[in-house]
């Protein structure tokens, strides 16, 4: 009896080991395998340091992959901690105070303390950091792996600031290492703390990145990634159908369509919070006919945006009203204006232009004025606005807008990192950059808002504030376009569309290939 | 000749002063780079921060200055976008620029010259039909257009050719048939109306006169006379070919230096689109200068009249 009991075990222990084998070679497996990307921007250097980000998305495309942050927007949550274990903010709102991940290295083995945060701070010199710096009283070692931020007063956005893509503040590079090689050093050989190190960057052509096996998280699956840039977008169609790449970012228009009939290549959108809407921005001049708001309710009656969406993104992007994107922190969820314009040509007609009125031009810049702002006059003038069309080139455009020249209807757009309140201030309060002109009472609220420390009270506030602007019909947003790419048949996981407001592919630690057949 | 070749050498260097004024000041036309480099909204106190990084906020002529003072220590500034040495930027490009110049200038002599040849001793038939139609085709067809066409073409439904990119022999393959394409045909033209020209000459009636056979009277006699203007031309043409390929360059992802005076151009990278074009401007105005001197060693009237 003992003896057949001892046979079973041992033939279940033998049973139980064999199984287990297989699965024990495989569990930690080495990188393998490549994923290229054709890129539809030139990578710059800059991109490899997080003290120069520029407040757009893009250098995040690479930071993703160099670099790791005390905090940084992940799969689920906005809001990850990465390089911190944990952060606490004081009951009074001024010290933040970071717990570090232990253990953590730094491509070239140096491990990383809070020395390295601090002087990842201090460094900054990229978007905001004024600001940023400006409301920062101090940063305070307590030992290795804390490290606390006293603020001078109160500030309910300095979360958004420091642990979103509206800086890079909060992205952590090696002290020791930077003071060793210098600034420019840095950018020819960057060492980060992200899942991949760095391998070579040919300025114009492309940068190649290997995984660290010593990432924190996991060791990544694909060993090598190449991002080539590519500036002809019917070019980057070609590279993907004749597998030259595995992701091509931003295929639009015909070439979308193309890309989605191509067996075996899948069209993918993603989002950022990127909006284009029309400003009025002679809707303070009571000689103005836009001082009515009649007429520019009617303007927003008189879009088609579901149309807009169809004809220039496939149908992928989303429809827009509000100037706020739908995915940023406190967005106010407006109703949404029907595509009506018989509506539109009778509240012209009350406004007391039954015939329609020649409305002047409608600026823009030149590519989103090409894709949007045709349709939009179109809708407009069919509708009884007659207005013209004219677009100016990037600088000249941002520039005229800053200096408040362009009048009368104006299509602005941004993809700015933030949330609603960092959207409103540059466009809709006094001595916003893009306002020209504001309401005392949004003026009040607003504030009101940047002061107030309880969320729940504060979402009240800019609610308020949303509500109003909607209610006066300060904008008429449009759409939020969609960010398409297309994808070949390697990957398995591609990364696109995983971390919300982000339109690259990321994590790159969580990428991997189709085993080959 | 000495003074003559002083006086040149004086006109050379003054046209490179006026250059690098006229482009120092043009550049600074189109729009202030800072708006490129933050996104739309950034506060002041962004700008203003990268205008002091930059060097943007002294006085222009502070500006000139100083840009004057690196250019004669070699020294053609950081790229704004960049963020590295200009000239370690245009080295890193040049030797792309010049291969593919060098292939596109080679496709265009070997198909210009011989079929301007053809058309010449075939005037007014078929063969000068069909010159016309290739040098109306090559002038008019937009190198991007058969750029994508060759992609389409050779790339994707025949799997032959690489679609872009660089690094091997075949990478090179369709950059400069794209980008010679126009040279050929620009060839063509003017090696037909100059070997017209030569071949109603006097000397040439002679030559055939004396009874010489008509292959050597072509290839000897008006060939080597009618190729001076087509061998000057393709000598500026070589440099446009390297400087300014920009609509090449572009489609097939050509790592070239005429990419990247495009992308100075449309980050208003200020340091990227002066050097280009100052190192553009110097070549050809060193290639003239050398004409320049030829040109009196061969025609000693020319030095005198001068």
């Amino acid at each position: 009896m003992t003896r057949s009991r001892a046979c079973v075990v041992a033939l279940v222990a033998a049973v139980l080991i064999a199984a287990a084998a297989p699965a024990a070679a495989q569990s930690p497996a080495a990188p393998v395998g490549q994923i290229t990307w054709a890129v539809h921007v030139t990578l710059a250097p800059t991109w490899f340091d997080p003290a120069e980000t520029s407040g757009i998305v893009t250098p995040f495309m690479v930071l993703y992959a160099l670099h790791d942050a005390l905090i940084k927007p992940m799969p689920g949550n906005a809001m990850t901690s990465s390089l911190a274990q944990s952060w606490t903010m004081s009951k009074d709102g001024l010290t933040y105070e970071f717990v570090l991940r232990k253990g953590v290295k730094f491509h070239n083995g140096d491990v990383m303390t809070a020395e390295d945060v601090k002087f990842s701070f201090e460094r900054y010199r990229g978007a905001s950091s004024t600001d940023l710096k400006a409301k920062v009283a101090r940063v305070d070692v307590i030992d290795p792996y804390r490290v606390r931020f006293t603020l001078k007063r109160p500030w309910p956005d300095f979360m958004t600031f420091y642990a979103t893509p509206a800086t890079g503040a909060a992205w952590i590079v090696p002290k020791k290492y930077v003071e060793k090689v210098g600034e420019d050093g840095f950018k020819k050989a960057p060492v980060g703390a992200g899942p991949y190190r760095f391998v070579s960057f040919r300025p114009g052509v492309e940068l190649v990145l290997e995984a660290f096996d010593g990432y924190w998280r996991k060791t990544p699956s694909v060993k090598t990634l190449v991002f080539r840039v590519i500036p002809d977008e019917s070019t980057r169609l070609a590279a993907l159908k004749r597998g030259e790449v595995d992701i091509a970012y931003s295929i639009t228009g015909p070439l979308a369509e193309e890309l989605k009939r191509t067996p075996g290549l899948k069209l993918t959108p993603t989002y950022f919070t990127f909006t284009v809407w029309v400003m009025f921005t002679e809707q303070w001049d009571p000689k103005s006919p836009w001082h009515d708001r009649r007429v520019r309710l009617a303007a927003n009656l008189a879009i088609d945006r579901q149309g807009i969406n169809q004809a220039a993104y496939l149908g992928y992007s989303k429809p827009s009203y509000s100037f706020v994107p739908q995915g940023m922190e406190y967005f106010w969820p407006p109703p949404p204006y029907p595509y009506d314009p018989k509506r539109a040509r009778q509240l012209l007609a009350e406004a007391g232009y039954p015939n329609g009125l020649d409305a002047g031009d409608l600026s823009a810049e030149a590519i989103y004025g090409a894709a949007i702002g045709e349709p939009v006059v179109n809708y407009l003038q069919a509708a009884g606005i007659r207005l013209k069309l004219r677009l100016l080139e990037r600088v000249g455009f941002y520039q005229e807008l800053g200096e408040k020249k362009l009048r009368p209807v104006v299509q602005n757009g941004s993809g700015a990192a933030g949330n609603a309140p960092t959207r409103i201030e540059v466009n809709a309060v006094t001595g916003g950059r893009y306002a020209y002109g504001a309401y005392p009472d949004i003026d009040g609220l607003f504030s009101e808002q940047a002061n107030e420390m309880n969320p729940r009270v504060r979402r009240q506030l800019l609610d308020k504030i949303q509500q109003m602007i909607h209610e006066r019909v300060m904008f008429a947003p449009v759409i939020e376009p969609a960010f398409l790419n297309g994808v070949g048949p390697r990957p398995a996981v591609n990364g696109l569309g995983l971390v919300a407001n982000h339109p690259y592919s990321a994590p790159y630690e969580d990428l991997t290939l189709k085993p080959r057949p | 000749m000495k003074r003559f070749i002083l006086k040149r050498l004086g006109y050379a260097v003054l046209s490179l002063l006026l250059l690098s004024l006229t482009i120092f000041l043009f550049v600074r036309l189109t729009g202030d780079p800072a708006v490129l480099l933050v996104e739309p909204g950034a506060s002041k106190a962004d700008l203003a921060a990268i205008h002091a990084q930059l060097g943007l906020d002294r006085s222009i002529w502070v500006q000139y200055g100083q840009f004057m003072s690196s250019l004669v220590r070699g020294d053609l500034g950081h790229s704004f976008y960049y963020r590295t040495p200009v000239l370690e930027l245009y080295l890193s490009r040049l030797p792309y620029s010049l291969l593919l110049a060098v292939a596109a200038m080679a496709f265009s002599l070997l198909v210009g010259i011989p079929s301007g040849i053809l058309a010449a001793v075939h005037v007014n038939r078929w063969w000068d039909s069909a010159g016309k139609i290739f040098a109306l085709l090559g002038l008019s067809l937009p190198s991007f257009w058969v750029g994508l066409v060759m992609i389409l073409f050779f790339s994707v439904y025949l799997g032959w050719l690489p679609s872009s990119g660089s690094g091997t022999a075949l990478h090179i393959v369709m950059p400069a048939f794209a980008l010679g394409w126009y040279f050929a045909a620009a060839h063509m033209r003017l090696t037909r109306s100059s070997m017209l020209e030569v071949l109603g000459s006097e000397y040439v009636k002679l030559a055939r006169l004396k009874g010489l056979p008509e292959a050597r009277v072509i290839g000897k006699h008006a060939f080597k006379n009618a190729l001076i203007p087509v061998l000057t031309l393709a000598g500026i043409n070589l440099v446009i070919m390297v400087n300014v390929a920009i609509v090449v360059e572009t489609v097939f992802a050509w790592p070239g230096v005429g990419r990247l005076l495009a992308e100075g151009i449309a980050f208003r990278d200020f340091p990227v689109v002066q050097a280009t074009v100052l190192i553009g401007g110097a070549m050809i105005v060193v290639v003239n200068f050398f004409v320049d001197i030829l040109y009196a060693v061969i025609d000693p009237r020319i030095r005198y009249e001068r």
